[in-house]
């Protein structure tokens, strides 16, 4: 520790123990002058050796060579610029990507004590459900010691406020979710536990931030007010702040406390029925409890659950914890799409750093003179390969700030345009940080590592390196541009053509029956009634039932072992009148008999896969321990997987059972636009509780899935380009450099009596194969690896032929392009005067 | 213009760490300034041992880093202002730690050459 210390003065004072050094070494000659000697040796040298005793050196030279840097990239303007535009490129998008990633997955809620927050799910080795009984959650809530708290929130279709015409979204909450979660409120107050505990409590509601401002223009007079939610009234308390951050990322308009749910939804028995899976459960650990020991203390819950309803726990059953403080608890699918960004974001910064790569050896030449003379004069290689290490940190760290400033100013723009919550800030955060050092020193690596590695050796002039740089770039951005091909042709796909059902006519209508403590002989009398009543209405052309209507809240999706293979299978109950109603073709048998048992109808994906050649009609499938017979085959749907090409559907007749959960489907023969009011007031004449939510499939379709892929396709479409322009500008240096190098070549050619493609070919040659075999191992890659993506194209094939001479003709131009624009220059060379130069 | 390699490193037999005791050594008795090291260490040895410049100077900052030798101003028998170095008790701990070592290596080579 001494010896620290006293390095540390030694730094501190260098200059004086310097000149201390000096004076005595002066002395020392003085003597051995006297005593006849003379040959005192280099004092400057020895001083320097003596000083590297001081463990200091090290500095010295980091300082030299940082300044050496400096002047470097000052003398060279155009290189600079360059260097930092395309490194801002490169890495911005990846800090871009992360910020995103941060912000959903690892940034805690700006809430009270974030993480001690746990998402609790069902869960066991074969079921899984993201929402459990408000029963369930009640009794862990009471029993858990390991749960300091336990908070629940119920999902609700839109409800009618007042008289709008617009439902308005909400939420039901237990009393204790914002005062869990520290939540200041913007006017008035929000929940507290002692008073909306209760369902006798007088109803209230506290309204968000958003509908404040739009609808009560931000007045606070607004606290205290009566407004009528499905006709019920209550009154309003509060609003809750601009940067409140909610469990999950919900956002609905209005927030009521969970104990008066029974009251605004009359007859709802979801609080009360162990089977219906229906609120959204978070914990509050106890202070010093692991989720491990919470995790354990639960199973032994779960199994005493288990003994009071016996049929309603699944068979080793367990709670699932995560860590729930974040705006997202990651599910495995969602790490896989966060991999594939990953990965296509590497390669921008790949293509840049080859690209830069290319440029810093073509520089390299350049200074060919200079880096000389340093040899010369005694810089070993290692010095100059630290010099070169040097410059290449320091043109990542300013490409890094430039790039931080690109991704900030992205972020920025992404969480407008999309609405983000208020408390979601661009600013980046130590991660975002910690990230974009990381990437800039990796970055520094990859571009500076190889190039200075050939000059300190004095190797810059070999060609094989360039060529390797060249083939690099240009299967990245050739993979890169398939993707995007790939991606396009989806969005094309989707636009053009039909869903798999014609969507521009239909309607559904959900009107929650089950919510409403509808028995199966209620909910059957309501249906018919309104089956009958909405097909009596002009330009209405068929109506019928069906479990889960197309792009609605609920997707339930099996995993179905087929012959060996687990195949997603999407399954859904229906009547008879369903496939004509969606405008699904029936291709084979027929549809089903009303009140038909043990019948199922698959779609000819499924048919194809599981009876190939041979007739699927008339086949069985288990189901349980009966057997379905197959008595039809059914047109792709894909109605609740429109990304999906892999997915599959399978039908099944509904039963009285399934009655209180059925919704409807309504299709006109114009446009369905004034039904809606219609269909509410034939509602409303049959039970004035119900309040269904009447969506257009049209609207739906735009919202969820067309908006999604069009922005997925422009994403990837612009990441694609800028890969694109950088690897063109790495190929326009190269070009113009192999041309500058080789004038005396040229001008000696040309004087002979070459023609002019002779010329353009004997400069571009070396660039051929390297660009030729870059596309291949790019289109290699993408043939292998686009497999993954088949989820998210819509039905194109992962190897359409379109999307993948799209992109290696965009390529190709623009490689084209960049060679011969500086090839050119060689043309217009100036004979006399090149050759007297040289 | 001739550029000749440079090549200025001492050519002396010495280790620097039997430098190092050496110069340890020789500051037990009293603090002296660089040249007269070299010359006490030239004629204890019998003129036998010559200490360079190159390697003399690099080793007393060494020893200045580690916490064995301090220096201080004083004068010199020509009456000139020049740095005297001076044995810290670290530096005494430090010799006496050297020599038992060298002695029992010393020892050793010893027993070997008498009996092999």
């Amino acid at each position: 520790m001494n010896e620290l210390f006293r390095r540390i003065r030694y730094l501190l004072n260098r200059r004086r123990i310097d000149a201390e050094l000096e004076s005595d070494m002066e002395f020392h000659r003085e003597m051995a002058a006297r005593a006849g000697r003379s040959n005192f040796g280099n004092t400057l040298r020895m001083r320097e050796q003596s000083r590297e005793a001081w463990g200091w050196t090290w500095l010295d030279r980091l300082i030299q060579d940082l300044n050496f840097t400096g002047r470097t990239l000052v003398r060279w303007p155009g290189f600079t610029v360059t260097a930092v535009l395309v490194l801002a490129i490169g890495i911005g998008v990846n800090v871009a990507a992360f910020s995103l990633f941060n912000m959903v997955a690892l940034e805690p809620l700006p809430v009270r004590d974030p993480g001690s927050l746990v998402r609790l799910e069902r869960r066991s080795p074969q079921d899984y459900t993201s929402e459990m009984p408000y029963s369930s959650a009640e009794f862990y809530g009471q029993h858990a010691k390991s749960l300091e708290a336990m908070i629940g929130v119920l999902g609700v279709p839109p409800m009618q406020m007042n008289d709008d015409v617009q439902g308005t979204s909400a939420s039901f909450a237990t009393a204790n979710y914002f005062s869990e979660l520290g939540t200041p409120a913007a006017a008035g107050r929000l929940f507290e536990p002692s008073r909306e505990s209760e369902s006798t409590a007088p109803p209230v509601v506290v309204l968000s931030y958003t509908l404040w401002q739009h609808r009560f223009n931000g007045d606070p007079g607004v606290v205290g007010r009566t407004v009528r939610l499905n006709r019920k009234p209550a009154t309003v308390i509060g609003v809750t702040a601009y940067e409140f951050a909610s469990l999950g990322g919900q956002t609905p308009d209005v927030w009521i406390p969970i104990a008066q749910q029974p009251y605004f939804v009359t007859g709802s028995t979801v609080l009360t029925n162990p089977e219906a899976n229906a609120v959204r459960m978070w914990g509050r650990l106890a202070s010093g409890v692991t989720a491990k020991m919470a995790a354990e203390e639960l199973k032994s819950l779960t199994n005493e659950l288990r003994r009071r309803h016996p049929k309603d726990i699944w068979d080793d059953e367990f709670i699932d914890i995560h860590p729930g403080g974040h705006l997202q608890v990651m599910q495995p699918e969602m790490y896989q799409v966060a991999a594939l960004v990953a990965v296509l974001t590497l390669l921008i910064l790949a293509v840049a750093c080859a690209n830069l790569g290319g440029l810093l050896l073509a520089r390299a030449v350049s200074r060919e003179r200079e880096i000389g003379i340093r040899m010369v004069i005694g810089a070993t290689r290692a010095r100059i390969f630290r010099q070169l290490a040097t410059e290449s940190v320091v043109l990542a760290m300013l490409g890094a700030t430039a790039g931080l400033a690109l991704s900030s100013l992205g972020v920025r723009v992404a969480l407008t345009q999309f609405h983000a919550p208020g408390w979601l800030s661009a600013r980046p955060d130590w991660r975002v940080m910690l990230f974009t050092f990381g990437v800039a020193i990796a970055a520094a690596v990859f571009f500076g590592l190889m190039p200075a590695l050939q000059i300190a050796r004095q190797k810059q002039h070999k060609t094989i390196v360039r060529q390797v740089l060249i083939a690099a770039q240009v299967a990245g951005s050739c993979l890169l541009l398939i993707v995007a091909g790939l991606l396009v042709r989806a969005t094309l796909h989707v636009l053009y053509t039909d869903p798999g059902y014609a969507c521009e006519q239909l309607l559904s209508v959900d009107a929650q029956l089950g919510h409403h403590n509808y028995s199966p002989e209620q909910a059957r009398a309501y249906l018919d009634a309104m089956r009958e009543r909405i097909g009596a209405l002009p330009g209405v052309k068929s109506v019928s039932l069906v479990k889960l209507p197309p792009l609605g809240h609920a997707i339930s999706r099996m995993d179905e072992e087929i012959n060996g293979h687990q195949v997603p299978v999407y399954p859904n109950w229906v009547t008879p009148e369903f496939f004509r109603t969606m405008g699904i073709p029936i291709r084979l048998g027929r549809t089903f008999y009303a009140g038909e048992k043990s019948a199922v109808i698959v779609s000819e994906s499924m048919a194809r896969r599981e009876w190939p050649g041979q007739n699927p009609v008339g086949q069985l499938l288990p189901n349980g321990d009966a057997k379905d017979t197959v008595v039809g085959v059914s047109g792709d749907a894909h109605a609740n997987a429109a990304n999906d090409d892999d997915a599959v559907e399978q039908y099944w007749p509904a039963q009285q059972a399934d009655m209180p959960d059925m919704a409807l489907m309504v299709r006109t023969a114009g446009k369905p636009d004034s039904l809606p009011p219609m269909i509410k007031g034939i509602s409303e004449s049959l039970d004035v509780k119900l309040f269904p939510e009447i969506s257009q499939m049209k609207v739906l379709y735009q919202d969820k899935v067309l908006d999604l892929i069009e922005n997925i396709a422009k994403a990837i479409t612009l990441t694609g380009l800028v890969a694109v322009v950088v690897a063109a500008v790495g190929v326009i240096g190269l070009v113009s450099f192999s041309v500058s190098q080789r004038m005396k070549e040229t001008a000696i050619r040309l004087a002979l009596g070459a023609g002019k493609v002779q010329l353009l070919r004997a400069l571009l040659m070396q660039f051929v194969w390297p660009v030729a075999i870059g596309m291949v191992v790019g289109t290699g890659c993408a043939l292998a690896g686009s497999r993954v993506l088949r989820k998210v194209l819509f039905g194109v094939s992962n190897l359409d032929f379109y999307g993948y001479a799209g992109a290696l003709g965009v390529l190709s131009a623009i490689l084209m392009l960049a060679a011969v624009l500086p090839a050119r220059r060689a043309l217009r060379l100036d004979l006399a005067r090149t050759l007297h130069n040289e | 213009m001739i550029i000749m390699p440079m090549n200025d490193m001492p050519k002396s037999g010495m280790p620097s760490g039997a430098l190092t005791m050496l110069i340890l050594r020789v500051l037990q008795s009293g603090s002296l300034h660089g040249y007269a090291i070299a010359q006490r260490i030239h004629v204890l040895s019998s003129e036998v041992l010559g200490v360079e410049e190159g390697l003399l100077y690099p080793t007393l900052q060494k020893m200045l880093v580690k916490g064995w030798v301090t220096a201080e101003w004083g004068i010199s028998e020509t009456n000139r202002k020049v740095r005297f170095y001076r044995l810290t008790p670290d530096g005494r701990k430090h010799l006496k730690a050297e020599l038992n070592e060298y002695d029992r290596v010393t020892q050793a080579i010893q027993d070997i050459l008498r009996t092999a």
